[in-house]
């Protein structure tokens, strides 16, 4: 074991422990301010700097929060499984953090390391990304069936009963991007989608993302799916026991987790690290990725401040009668766009790319009249060029120029490249709204007599 | 030196994981020991450069065994989990016995035996050579595999559904 090996491992992993932890701080501040304002109150405003009347909007709550937590009083059941009560939330925290690590996050300082600047540089990423968020389901039932508590348990069998659920449509949205890359490697996913290419502006991209952010809501139990912690139902689920720091473990594990699956969700739909001034400033690509990480939390706020929660009926219908088809059918429609149709797209071109290559072989030849060259061959040329690089919108670009100076083949690839779109994303629309109609659940809440 | 440590790590973990996994009369607690096994034999084939068994080893044996354990554990009545003894049997000494002549005359024979490369270069299996073997030559068996998985799961929701319901059925429900 040597210096440079050890100082690569910590340079990698030690901001993973800083950053998203701090992040969880203010994202806390920033979800009470935001629930706050859409229900039309202010929010955590007094917390400033101590001593003094300063109030920062209460940007101070969260260091509150904290101190409180760490010295309020530990309670533990009397009836409980000790061993288990303290390992649950322990449990929890553990795998959000270790996911975190699978992110292609490209830090700045890769000029101080010899090793790549990713921590853990997997071929099989993704894979292991579910396998180990997964994980939470088991610290989530430890902790309701350490606690000895009816409310517990009923959470602790909600959360794993909808978590086993919803990881399935997860996956299969994830499988999209895997198939089109024809890699597991997170790197490879994220390189794949430079230059805005990034695979949510694809028909079959678009149906995986908001599958996947479905089924991610689903997953860190976020409102309106929050039944596991249900506060009208079940007091507060499977931490109903749970109080001071151990509480405030289960509640960072949460919130890490939320990073970690928008995290991904970012690098398999959202292009990562990609997006504008990048070859100007190299080292925005991570800020880029945790600005979109912030979009999809707010997101994530947004509908927990105005979605009402799903009964459990309706959430195991909608996963398993409605998303779980949709998202196989958008296999289906990916693998058809991509390998019959926009085949059509390639061979057309093909045909300009060896247009070009023939007249120059002819123009060699004896006689000497150079074909004419045809309006918007050069930009045409350059978009096939791009198209074979797997740059679509830059090929879209340069084909578009092309079209305006009048080529043909150039508009054909543009209205085929539209069409396909278009076309895939009705179809796509169609199914959903059939499948809607389909797999509502048809469980009738009971009639009471209200004269019993 | 770094990776005989991780291994006799790892080793002793996943040793201790199964030998509390039989012995706990806490059935709960057996499960759980069970999967810390899990988590170290992936460990272990993380250690081999296998890393996408090790995933695997995460996914069904953690993921999906373990928490189907758990269900029918908690669906079983009268588990409730509050035995903290031990497991004692009185033949327990010819299981030992078992087990070690198993181990004495089969296992450390087979070990010897067998042509073990002694090179230490790793073979890096890629996941997509993986993938590659499994969609070229062995695809009808992973066809075969995953219509009678298919047919398994229409046989367990149909024996579950019960036989056809009665119109009284319908009406209580």
């Amino acid at each position: 074991m040597s210096f440079e090996l050890i100082k690569d491992i910590l340079i990698a992993t030690v901001p993973l422990l800083v950053i998203f932890p701090s992040l969880f701080a203010f994202t806390t501040w920033m979800e009470r301010k935001a629930l706050a304002r859409i229900q039309n109150r202010i929010g955590p405003n007094k917390t400033g700097i101590p001593c003094t009347r300063i109030g920062l909007f209460g940007l101070g709550q969260p260091a509150a929060d904290g101190i409180k937590m760490i010295f309020k009083e530990d309670i533990v059941p009397r009836g409980a499984d000790k061993l288990f009560h303290l390992l649950a939330p322990i449990l929890a925290l553990i795998p959000a953090m270790l996911i975190l690590c699978f992110l292609p996050l490209e830090f700045p300082w890769g000029k101080f390391m010899s090793a790549p600047v990713q921590a853990f540089l997997l071929d099989s990423a993704v894979i292991f990304f579910f396998a180990i968020s997964g994980l939470a389901t088991l610290a989530i039932f430890m902790a309701g069936w350490a606690s000895r508590n009816k409310y517990s348990l009923l959470g602790g069998m909600r959360a794993v009963a909808q978590m086993v659920s919803y990881e399935i449509p997860l996956v299969l949205s994830a499988v999209v991007v895997v198939m089109m890359v024809g890699s597991l490697n997170a790197k490879e996913i994220a390189d794949a989608q430079t230059g805005f290419n990034w695979f949510v502006f694809t028909p079959w991209g678009l149906a995986a993302f908001v599958i996947f952010f479905i089924a991610a809501l689903a997953e860190t139990n976020r409102s309106p799916f929050d039944l596991p912690e249900a506060e009208s139902e079940i007091i507060a689920g499977y931490f109903t026991e749970y109080s001071g720091f151990k509480f405030a473990l289960f509640f960072l594990g949460e919130y890490i987790a939320m990073f970690a699956i928008s995290g991904l969700a970012v690098t398999l739909f959202l292009g990562a690290g990609d997006g504008p001034f990048l070859t100007a400033a190299p080292w925005l690509s991570v800020m880029w990725f945790i600005g979109k990480i912030f979009g999809l939390i707010a997101v994530m706020i947004w509908l927990r401040g105005t979605l009402p929660r799903l009964r459990v009926d309706q959430l195991m219908a909608f996963a398993w009668k409605f998303l779980l088809p949709l998202s196989i059918f958008n296999i289906l429609l990916a693998g058809l766009t991509h390998f019959a149709l926009d085949a059509r797209v390639a061979a057309t071109s093909d045909a300009i790319l060896y247009s070009i290559h023939a007249s120059h072989t002819h123009s060699d030849a004896a006689n000497h009249d150079h074909p004419k060259p045809v309006a918007g061959q050069k930009e045409a040329v350059m978009g096939a060029l791009h198209y074979t690089d797997k740059d679509w919108m830059g090929a879209m670009k340069w084909f578009s120029k092309a079209a305006l100076k009048g080529h043909a083949q150039s508009r054909s690839i543009l209205g085929w490249g539209f069409g396909i779109w278009a076309m895939s994303l009705i179809v796509l629309y169609v199914m959903a709204k059939g499948l809607d109609n389909v797999s509502r659940s048809t469980a009738k809440p009971r009639e009471y007599l209200y004269a019993e | 030196m770094t990776q005989e440590i991780t291994f006799w790590v790892l080793a002793v973990i996943a040793v201790l994981g199964a030998l509390v996994a039989v012995r706990r009369r806490n059935l709960i607690h057996g499960v759980f020991a069970l999967m810390i096994f899990f988590a170290a034999l992936s460990g272990l084939f993380l250690l081999l450069l296998a890393e996408f068994i090790a995933a695997v080893q995460i996914l069904v044996y953690i993921g999906a065994v373990g928490i189907l354990l758990l269900f029918a554990i908690m669906l079983t009545e009268r588990v409730t989990g509050d035995d903290a003894r031990d497991i004692t049997s009185r033949g327990s000494f010819w299981g030992w016995a078992a087990a070690l002549a198993v181990l004495v005359f089969l296992l450390l024979p087979a070990i010897q035996s067998a042509d073990l490369a002694q090179t230490t270069q790793p073979h890096n299996p890629s996941v997509k050579a993986l993938g590659q073997q499994m969609m070229d030559p062995y695809v009808i068996t992973l066809e075969v595999l995953a219509l009678l998985l298919t047919a398994a799961l229409i046989g367990a929701v149909a024996a579950s559904q019960g036989g056809e319901k009665t119109k009284e059925d319908i009406d209580d429900a």
